[in-house]
C-alpha cells in the first residue's frame, strides 16, 4: 500500500463480484492497486448505491493473501510450482483414473461466482475434454429446485419479471427471504416501493427487518411452506377469489389441484404452520385483491428436502391468482450469487448443456458433439453431493473445484472433510487459501473479477460485462485458460480460446436464449436480459406475457411433508442456516475488510429469549449446538429475531462451521440438501447444564 | 484579492497543468457521472449547463480511503509520511470547498492530512443554477465560492469568466497568462447574482425546520428508531459525505514485520461505538442515525467549527439505498409529531 499522494489513475467501470443483484461499480486504480470504489449513477439497478458488501471490495480482492503460483503439497505442505508441473501431475492422475475406472470417475465443481465463460469452460472440459457430465456448483444447494420446479410448472426457471418491476407492484410478497440483509440494494428498492405507498406481506419463520415493516406477517413455523400456501389456496377457492379467466385461458390441471386443497382447511393449516386463520384468510385476500402483486423467495423456499415441491407450491400460488405475466407481479427468485444465474445458464449442470438442453437427448448432445468435434458423454452426471458420496465410495477419483469452498458451506462437514481426504487427487483453483483449498493436492492460482473481461449473469437474467481494472498477481489466470490449456495436454484442442470475447460468441451460437447479444451490445446498453434473440433482439423484461415458456402454466398439486429430522427429545431444538449482511459466503472476500470483520463476532448463535432464559443463556454466553452430525461452539445471541423453538447460526465462519450440524437429507428430484431445517440441543457451556 | 477577466476556461485548466499535476471531475461513464481524474490528453471540457457534483467529494485527496501511517520490522518504527508531488485541484464546487475548510480544522494536527494539503492548490468554480439535490444555500456553504475557501475562484457570466486570485500561490500560478484585469463592475456584478441563485434553488423549508428540531431534541425516539430500520449498513454515506471523517486502524503483516493502516471508519455501523465487553452506547441503529444527523446538525459543531457539519451537497440522499439520505430525514423529522 503506497504512501505516496493520493494518485488516482482511472476508473473502471464493472459489475460488483457479490450477490445476483449485479450493481454497477467503479473500481478506483491507483498505481496498479485498487483501493476503493465509486458507486455508478447510471446503472439501471443500482443507481448511484452500493450495499457495504460491494463498498468493501477492495478488500476483497486485496492481494495481502492471493495465490501467485501454482502449489503443490508435498509431505503435507505446499511448494511453488511451474504450471508446466502442475498440469502433468493433474493429467497423469485425470488419465489414470480415466483408465482404471471410466471418466465418469472424475468430477469438475463450476463457480457460480466466476464468469459465464469460465463456467462454459468448465462444462466443455467435463464434457469434450474428460468425456464425463460430472459438472455441478453451488446451485445445487440453493436454487436447484427453482430450476427443476418453476421448469415443470412454467417451462422456465429464472426470475419472470425484472427488478424494475418492484417499483411497479402494489402489493410485495416477501417468502423465505431477507432481501435488505443479502440483496440489499434491491431491498432497498423493496422499501422505497413501501414507502411509495405499496403494501409488504412477509412469510418468515423470523422476525426480519421486512417482517417489522410489513403490513402483514406470516410467522410460520420452520418448513411448513406447502401447508401454508395450499391452505392459501384453499380459502381462494373457497372464496371464489381466484383469477377464473387466467385460469382457464393459461392455465391447465386446476381440478387436480384443487381437489388437494381441499384437504386444507385453515384449521388444519393453522395447527400445521402455528399462523392463525384471520391472518391466513388476510393473506390470501391481499395476494388476490392487488392489482400487482410480485412475489420474490429465496433459500426458505429451496433449502428443504421438500424444496422442488416448495417452489411448485409457489407457483401455484401465482397461477391461481393469475400474479405472472405482466409488470409488477411474477414469481422471482432471487439468485443468490453474482453468476449463478450464469453458471446455470452455462450448463455447469450434470442434466444440461448451455441454454437447457438435456444431456440425455440425442438431438441436443449431436448439435453439441458437432460444434465441439468430440462425442459426448449420453447419461447424466453426478451432482456435486453425488460427487462427495462417490468420493467415499471410491467412485469418484478425483476432483477439480474452481472457486467453491464446499469444507465451510457443504452440508455435514464432516461428511465433506472424509469424501475430500478420500480422492486420489484434488485440484482447487482458488483465489486464496480457503478451507478447501488447504486441503487440495494441487492449487492453481485464478485471476479474480477485477484481472479479466468476462461476463456475469445476474438475477433478473441481466448478462453484463465485467472489466480488468488491474493485472492479475503473479501468475493467477483466468479459469477458462486454465481449463484450456488443461484440456489441452489432455488432448482436446478445441479450447484454445484466445479472448473471452471468443468464448462468449461460442456460448452465444449454441444458445438459443444468449443468441442475439454480442460484447459490443452488453457494453452499449448495461448488460441484456436473455432470452435475447431474433424475436427480442433487445432482450427481455417480462417472461411469460402472452404464453408460458412451457405453454399453458401447470398447476401441480403438492402435499405437506415435515422435514427430514424433527426436533425430538434428544435434540429438542430446530436449527435454521441464514445469512449476515456482513458477509459472504465462506467470508473469503469479506472477512478480508476490517470494517466488516469488526461488525459481528466469527460464529455467532441467535436463540430466542424463552429458549435462552431456562438453559440461563446470557448474550455473549459460550454455547454448543450438538446435532447428529457434530457440534459446534460458538456464543449466543439473544433476540426475538428467531421464533421460541427454533435457533440459527450463519455460515460465513470457518472457525464456528454450522455444516458440522446441518442435515444432508436431500430433495430427491434435485439433490438439494435440507439446510434450512435439521434438529440440534444447545448446551450452555459456562453452566453445563441441558 | 485580484481579479482578471478570463475567455476561456479550458485554456486557465491547460496553463494550470503545465506547473503541477491536475485533477479535474470528469466523465467516465453515463451522462451525469464525474468523477475526480488525472488531466490527460482524453479529457474532454465537462463544462455542463446544469452543475454536476463528482461522485466524490475531495477529501479524499487529503484523507485517503486507506493509507499507511508507519511500519514495523520488528525492531524499529519507520515513519511513512507522504511525500507528495505538487498539484491542483480544478473545478471544485462551493459546498466542497466549504467541507475541505472544515476538514483544515479537523485534521489540524493530522501530519498526514497536512502533507497532502499543503501540496494542493484548490480551484473554485461558481455554480450558476441549483445542482440536483443541493441546499447549500440553506447552510451557508454557497452556490458561490466564499473567500479564502480556494486559491483561485472561476464565475461565468455572459460567456466570459472572472477569475479571482484569493492567495499568493493562486496568483502566482497566473503568471504568463497575460490577462487583463478586471473592474470593479464585474466584482459587483457576481456579487449581485448570488442572490439571485439562492433563489432558485427548491424550497428547504424541511431542511430549516429539521435543524430546528433536532436543536431542540424534538424528534421522537420512534421516528429515529424507525428511520434505523431502514438503515441498511451500507457505508456509503459517511463514505460520500465531504465533512465525514472518522477513521479506524488495523495492523496488515509485510514480508518483515507489520504496517498499520488507518481507514474510513463509519458511525452508522454497530461495532464502531462497541467495547470489548460488548456494551454499545449506541446499541440501536436508530441512536446511530440519530447520531450521525446530530453531528451534520447541530449548534455545538457550528459554534466548533464555524458552520455546520453538512454543506449540502445531497449526496447522501442519492447514495442511500434505504431512503434514509438528508432530504428523507428532514421531510421525515418535521413531520414528525
Amino acid at each position: 500500500m503506497d504512501t505516496a499522494l493520493h494518485n488516482i489513475s482511472k476508473i473502471t467501470n464493472t459489475i460488483c463480484p457479490y450477490c445476483g443483484v449485479g450493481c454497477g461499480i467503479g473500481l478506483r486504480v491507483e498505481q496498479d492497486k485498487i483501493t476503493g470504489v465509486e458507486p455508478l449513477a447510471n446503472h439501471p439497478i443500482s443507481q448511484g448505491k452500493l450495499c457495504t458488501k460491494g463498498w468493501s471490495t477492495a478488500y476483497a480482492v486485496d492481494p495481502i493473501d492471493r495465490i501467485k503460483t501454482p502449489l503443490i503439497k508435498e509431505n503435507g505442505e505446499f511448494r511453488p510450482a511451474s504450471w508446466d508441473e502442475a498440469y502433468q501431475v493433474i493429467t497423469e492422475a485425470f488419465s489414470a483414473a480415466i483408465t482404471e475406472k471410466g471418466a465418469d470417475a472424475l468430477g469438475i465443481i463450476a463457480c457460480a461466482r466466476a464468469t459465464n465463460e469460465d463456467c462454459y469452460a468448465a462444462q466443455k472440459f467435463a464434457r469434450a475434454a474428460l468425456g464425463t457430465n460430472n459438472v455441478d456448483h453451488c446451485a445445487r444447494i440453493c436454487h436447484s429446485p427453482s430450476v427443476a420446479g418453476l421448469r415443470q410448472t412454467l417451462g422456465s426457471g429464472a426470475m419472470t419479471n425484472s427488478i424494475d418491476d418492484i417499483e411497479k407492484a402494489d402489493l410485495i410478497v416477501i417468502f423465505g427471504c431477507d432481501p435488505t440483509e443479502n440483496h440489499t440494494v434491491l431491498g432497498g428498492r423493496i422499501i422505497r416501493a413501501k414507502m411509495a405507498g405499496a403494501k409488504l406481506l412477509v412469510v418468515d419463520p423470523r422476525l426480519t427487518r421486512l417482517a417489522r415493516m410489513a403490513d402483514l406477517h406470516l410467522q410460520l413455523q420452520l418448513g411448513t411452506n406447502i401447508a401454508l400456501i395450499n391452505g392459501l389456496l384453499h380459502i381462494i377457492f373457497a372464496n371464489g377469489w381466484e383469477a377464473t379467466e387466467f385460469l382457464n385461458s393459461r392455465c391447465e390441471n386446476e381440478e387436480a389441484l384443487r381437489a388437494k386443497v381441499k384437504e386444507y382447511p385453515p384449521e388444519r393449516v393453522a395447527a400445521i404452520t402455528g399462523v392463525p386463520e384471520e391472518k391466513l384468510i388476510a393473506a390470501a385476500k391481499m395476494y388476490t385483491e392487488a392489482e400487482n402483486a410480485l412475489l420474490t423467495y429465496g433459500m426458505g423456499i429451496t433449502q428443504y428436502t421438500t424444496g422442488t415441491n416448495n417452489v411448485i407450491s409457489i407457483s401455484n400460488l401465482a397461477l391461481v391468482a393469475g400474479q405472472i405475466g405482466r409488470e409488477g407481479t411474477g414469481i422471482n427468485p432471487l439468485r443468490g450469487q453474482n453468476n449463478v444465474q450464469g453458471a446455470c445458464d452455462m450448463g455447469a449442470l450434470p442434466n444440461v448443456f448451455p441454454g437447457y438442453q438435456d444431456v440425455t437427448a440425442p438431438a441436443h448432445r449431436e448439435k453439441f458433439a458437432a460444434t465441439w468435434q468430440q462425442e459426448l458423454p449420453e447419461n447424466k452426471g453426478l451432482t456435486s453431493l453425488g460427487m462427495t458420496k462417490g468420493a467415499l465410495t471410491g467412485d469418484v477419483r478425483c476432483m477439480l473445484i474452481m472457486g467453491e469452498d464446499p469444507i465451510v458451506t457443504d452440508p455435514d462437514q464432516n461428511h465433506v472433510q472424509r469424501a475430500l481426504e478420500a480422492l486420489d487427487l484434488l485440484v482447487v483453483v482458488e483465489l486464496v487459501m480457503t478451507e478447501t483449498a488447504a486441503m487440495a493436492d494441487i492449487i492453481l492460482p485464478a485471476a479474480a473479477f477485477s484481472e479479466k473481461e468476462g461476463t456475469f449473469t445476474n438475477c433478473e437474467r441481466r448478462v453484463q460485462l465485467i472489466q480488468p481494472a488491474i493485472p492479475a498477481p503473479g501468475e493467477a489466470k483466468p479459469d477458462w485458460q486454465i481449463l484450456g490449456e488443461l484440456a489441452s495436454r489432455m488432448g482436446y484442442e478445441g479450447m484454445d480460446w484466445e479472448s473471452a470475447e471468443a468464448i462468449f460468441n461460442e456460448i452465444a451460437s449454441l444458445s438459443p436464449l444468449y443468441q442475439g447479444m454480442s460484447y459490443p451490445k452488453l457494453a452499449a446498453n448495461y448488460g441484456l436480459q436473455w432470452p435475447c434473440n431474433e424475436q427480442a433482439p433487445n432482450g427481455t423484461q417480462l417472461l411469460h406475457s402472452k404464453t408460458f415458456s412451457r405453454g399453458k402454466g401447470r398447476l401441480i398439486p403438492v402435499s405437506h411433508a415435515d422435514p427430514a429430522e424433527m426436533p425430538d427429545e434428544e435434540y429438542p431444538l430446530f436449527f435454521t442456516t441464514t445469512r449476515l449482511h456482513f458477509h459472504y459466503g465462506c467470508g473469503s472476500m469479506t472477512r478480508k475488510s476490517p470494517l466488516l470483520e469488526r461488525e459481528t463476532p466469527n460464529g455467532v448463535l441467535f436463540i430466542n429469549p424463552e429458549d435462552a432464559q431456562p438453559l440461563k443463556i446470557k448474550p455473549q454466553t459460550r454455547v454448543r449446538i450438538s446435532s447428529r452430525r457434530g457440534e459446534v461452539e460458538t456464543r449466543a445471541v439473544v433476540t426475538d429475531e428467531v421464533p421460541p423453538g427454533t435457533v440459527a447460526m450463519p455460515y460465513h465462519f470457518r472457525e464456528a462451521p454450522s455444516n458440522q450440524v446441518t442435515n444432508n437429507a436431500q430433495d430427491p428430484i434435485t439433490k438439494m440438501p435440507e439446510l434450512k431445517a435439521c434438529a440440534v440441543r444447545v448446551t450452555n457451556l459456562e453452566q453445563e447444564t441441558e | 484579492m485580484k481579479a482578471f477577466l478570463l475567455e476561456d476556461i479550458d485554456q486557465l485548466r491547460e496553463h494550470l497543468a503545465s506547473q503541477r499535476t491536475l485533477f479535474t471531475p470528469q466523465c467516465t461513464g453515463g451522462a451525469n457521472e464525474l468523477n475526480w481524474l488525472p488531466l490527460t490528453s482524453e479529457t474532454r471540457s465537462t463544462a455542463t449547463e446544469r452543475p454536476i457534483l463528482p461522485t466524490y467529494p475531495a477529501k479524499q485527496f487529503f484523507f485517503p480511503e486507506r493509507e499507511i501511517l508507519f511500519q514495523f520490522d520488528g525492531t524499529n518504527f519507520k515513519e511513512t509520511l507522504p511525500t507528495p508531488t505538487p498539484q491542483i485541484l480544478f473545478g471544485v464546487r462551493s459546498c466542497d470547498l466549504c467541507a475541505i475548510a472544515y476538514q483544515d480544522q479537523f485534521f489540524q494536527q493530522d501530519p498526514y492530512y497536512q502533507a497532502r494539503r499543503k501540496a494542493t492548490l484548490l480551484v473554485g468554480i461558481d455554480c450558476h443554477i441549483p445542482c440536483e439535490g443541493g441546499f447549500c444555500p440553506t447552510v451557508d456553504a454557497g452556490p458561490f465560492v466564499r473567500d479564502g475557501m480556494a486559491d483561485l475562484a472561476c464565475h461565468q457570466h455572459n460567456g466570459h469568466w472572472l477569475l479571482m486570485a484569493h492567495t499568493p500561490e493562486g496568483e502566482a500560478l497566473l503568471q504568463g497568462m497575460n490577462l487583463e484585469a478586471a473592474k470593479p463592475h464585474h466584482i459587483t456584478q457576481r456579487k449581485n447574482q448570488q442572490q439571485q441563485v439562492a433563489n432558485q434553488f427548491p424550497s428547504a423549508a424541511h431542511i430549516e425546520t429539521g435543524i430546528q428540531r433536532i436543536n431542540q431534541a424534538q424528534v421522537p425516539a420512534e421516528t429515529w428508531q424507525a428511520m434505523g430500520l431502514q438503515c441498511l449498513t451500507c457505508s456509503g454515506c459517511t463514505n460520500l459525505c465531504p465533512t465525514c471523517s472518522c477513521f479506524t486502524s488495523h495492523d496488515r503483516p509485510t514480508s518483515d514485520g507489520y504496517e498499520r493502516e488507518r481507514s474510513w471508519d463509519s458511525c452508522l455501523y454497530d461495532a464502531f461505538q462497541r467495547e470489548a465487553s460488548g456494551h454499545n452506547p449506541s446499541a440501536s441503529a436508530g441512536q446511530r442515525v440519530e447520531r450521525f444527523w446530530f453531528h451534520k446538525f447541530s449548534n455545538e459543531y457550528k459554534k466548533a467549527f464555524g458552520r455546520y457539519g453538512c454543506t449540502g451537497c445531497g449526496r447522501c440522499e442519492k447514495t442511500c439505498p434505504g431512503v434514509i439520505g438528508v432530504h428523507s430525514v428532514m421531510k421525515r423529522i418535521s413531520a414528525a409529531l
